[in-house]
């Protein structure tokens, strides 16, 4: 389980993070919820080390992270994190270099999946596939955990429909994925659990299903509920 | 380990092909410049001697005998050096900031690598060491070859011949080839420190961005009067009570101090404070 435990973060003088604590488990698929700049990517920066903060604590496994942590779990930002110069098989020979975690079976499977060549370079890659690249190296680790930033943004709808499709597959199964997205459209029926933020707050979390069975209501209307108020 | 010698291979791949530009550069301008100097000699020595009827032993006691020495004063001969030297300076820059601006977000790769950090920080400073020793080693290779060079161009009566040892001891070569194990510790060691000290300044920009400048300078300024402390405390407060050999001693324990902070002082910005 990933815990967010009263975390506070400021960029100078701004707070963008106020006392924000959530958990993610194992199996399920947490959504951070928000419009741009309430703090969803310096939450996922912050889970990985990739950005200090400034009190409070995240936990992976009741551990802080440490150089192993990275061995199961991974973070796929909305950027490309490998070299534009290398082509997509230089990129698994990286992977399969320094994480013992590399699946490179699974990563062929992807690849086929996202109908890629292993030999396109990533800088002349568009934007749909570089996001796919960018998931394939994600996924085939054989991770605990996967932190997912805006996967579907700027993407065209078959793509979407693709990366929407891995989430309904073995690749995702099992594992704890935490994915922020404003739009929710396309995994809405997937979500097991939903923590929205505003402003750096966190203004409601619950399970997505629960919400579904007993009140009768979808995250967009739970959505429109809590941000209209 | 593994992991570290992996990410010295990867980061040494990722400069190779400017590398061996500069390689070329090197070895093309200066034996270039071998063929050039000792052609423009010998055509002023075919002007006077032959044109002029001057005497051969009176153009030598006039201009003097060809040797090395006017090779290594040469433009062509010093040029790629400093060529060599400011691109590896740019490197040292570049080397973490080719990771974080503009669309390259391979920062976020290096930081989440399953290995400490400080490999990631060690591997680029071993890989900008390696390159300097590689370049001094392609000199002193070079060095016998441009001499033979000049040896077919040059008639042995208008030539002086000067070995590897002699050529590496004028004055604008001896820092890249120190004559002794103290002046190879004091010359290198100071540049790796150097090479540390930037590096941490730069941790300290990339950690706190704009006041990481500032901080990023005041640490630079610290660490070289640290480092120079001694000379000073040495030459104004006690008027040169200490001995050069043991001032040498002094120097050497205040650049291990200056490193050990540039270590410490980077291990823990790039484990506890850097940011994407």
């Amino acid at each position: 389980m990933i815990e967010i435990k009263n975390v506070t973060k400021k960029f100078g003088r701004k707070k963008v993070l106020k006392d924000v604590s959530f958990t993610a488990k194992k199996g399920e698929i947490t959504c951070l919820i928000g419009i741009n700049g309430v703090g969803k990517t310096t939450i996922m920066k912050a889970i990985m080390a990739l950005t200090p903060i400034n009190s409070g604590e995240i936990l992976i496994d009741g551990e802080k992270i440490h150089k192993g942590s990275y061995e199961k779990i991974t973070f796929i930002p909305d950027t490309i994190t490998m070299l534009p110069q290398m082509q997509i098989r230089d990129a698994f020979v990286f992977m399969a270099d320094f994480y013992d975690c590399w699946n490179q079976g699974r990563a062929t499977e992807l690849l086929q999946f996202f109908k890629l060549k292993e030999t396109d370079r990533i800088s002349e890659l568009s934007k749909g596939n570089t996001a796919k690249v960018n998931l394939i190296l994600g996924l085939a680790m054989d991770v605990d955990y996967v932190l997912m930033d805006e996967p579907f943004s700027g993407i065209d709808i078959f793509s979407r429909e693709q990366i929407a499709d891995v989430f309904t597959s073995h690749l995702i199964e099992d594992r704890g994925v935490i994915i922020t997205t404003h739009e929710i459209n396309d995994i809405e029926h997937l979500i097991d659990k939903v923590v929205l933020l505003d402003n750096g707050v966190v203004l409601k979390e619950f399970d997505a299903e629960e919400v579904r069975e007993k009140e009768g209501k979808s995250v967009i209307d739970v959505m429109r509920e809590v941000y209209k108020a | 380990m593994k992991r570290y010698l992996k990410l010295v291979n990867f980061e040494f791949n990722r400069f190779f092909k400017l590398y061996i530009v500069l390689i070329g550069i090197t070895i093309l301008s200066q034996i270039i410049g071998v063929i050039v100097e000792s052609r423009a000699y010998l055509n002023r020595a075919n002007e006077l001697i032959y044109k002029e009827l001057m005497l051969k032993s009176e153009f030598i006691e006039q201009y003097g005998t060809m040797s090395f020495a006017t090779i290594s004063r040469s433009l062509w001969f010093l040029g790629p050096i400093v060529v060599c030297g400011v691109t590896l300076l740019i490197y040292v820059f570049f080397i973490w900031y080719r990771d974080w601006l503009g669309k390259n977000t391979f920062g976020y790769r290096l930081l989440m690598l399953p290995t400490a950090r400080m490999n990631v920080y060690v591997a680029k400073a071993t890989t900008i060491l390696l390159y300097v020793l590689g370049l001094v080693a392609l000199q002193l290779l070079l060095l016998p070859v441009e001499s033979q060079v000049l040896q077919w161009m040059v008639p042995s009566e208008f030539r002086t011949d000067l070995s590897v040892n002699e050529i590496t001891n004028f004055n604008d070569l001896a820092i890249l080839f120190p004559n002794t194990l103290i002046e190879f510790v004091l010359y290198y060691g100071a540049g790796m420190a150097a090479v540390f000290i930037i590096f941490t300044a730069i941790l300290f920009e990339r950690s706190f961005r704009i006041k990481g400048i500032i901080y990023g300078f005041l640490y630079c300024v610290v660490s070289l009067l640290l480092f120079f402390a001694p000379l000073f405390i040495n030459e104004f407060i006690l008027g040169n009570y200490f001995y050069l050999i043991e001032m040498f001693f002094i120097e050497l324990l205040a650049g291990i101090l200056v490193l050990s902070c540039a270590i410490w002082t980077g291990n823990f910005l790039i484990k506890n404070k850097i940011r994407v």
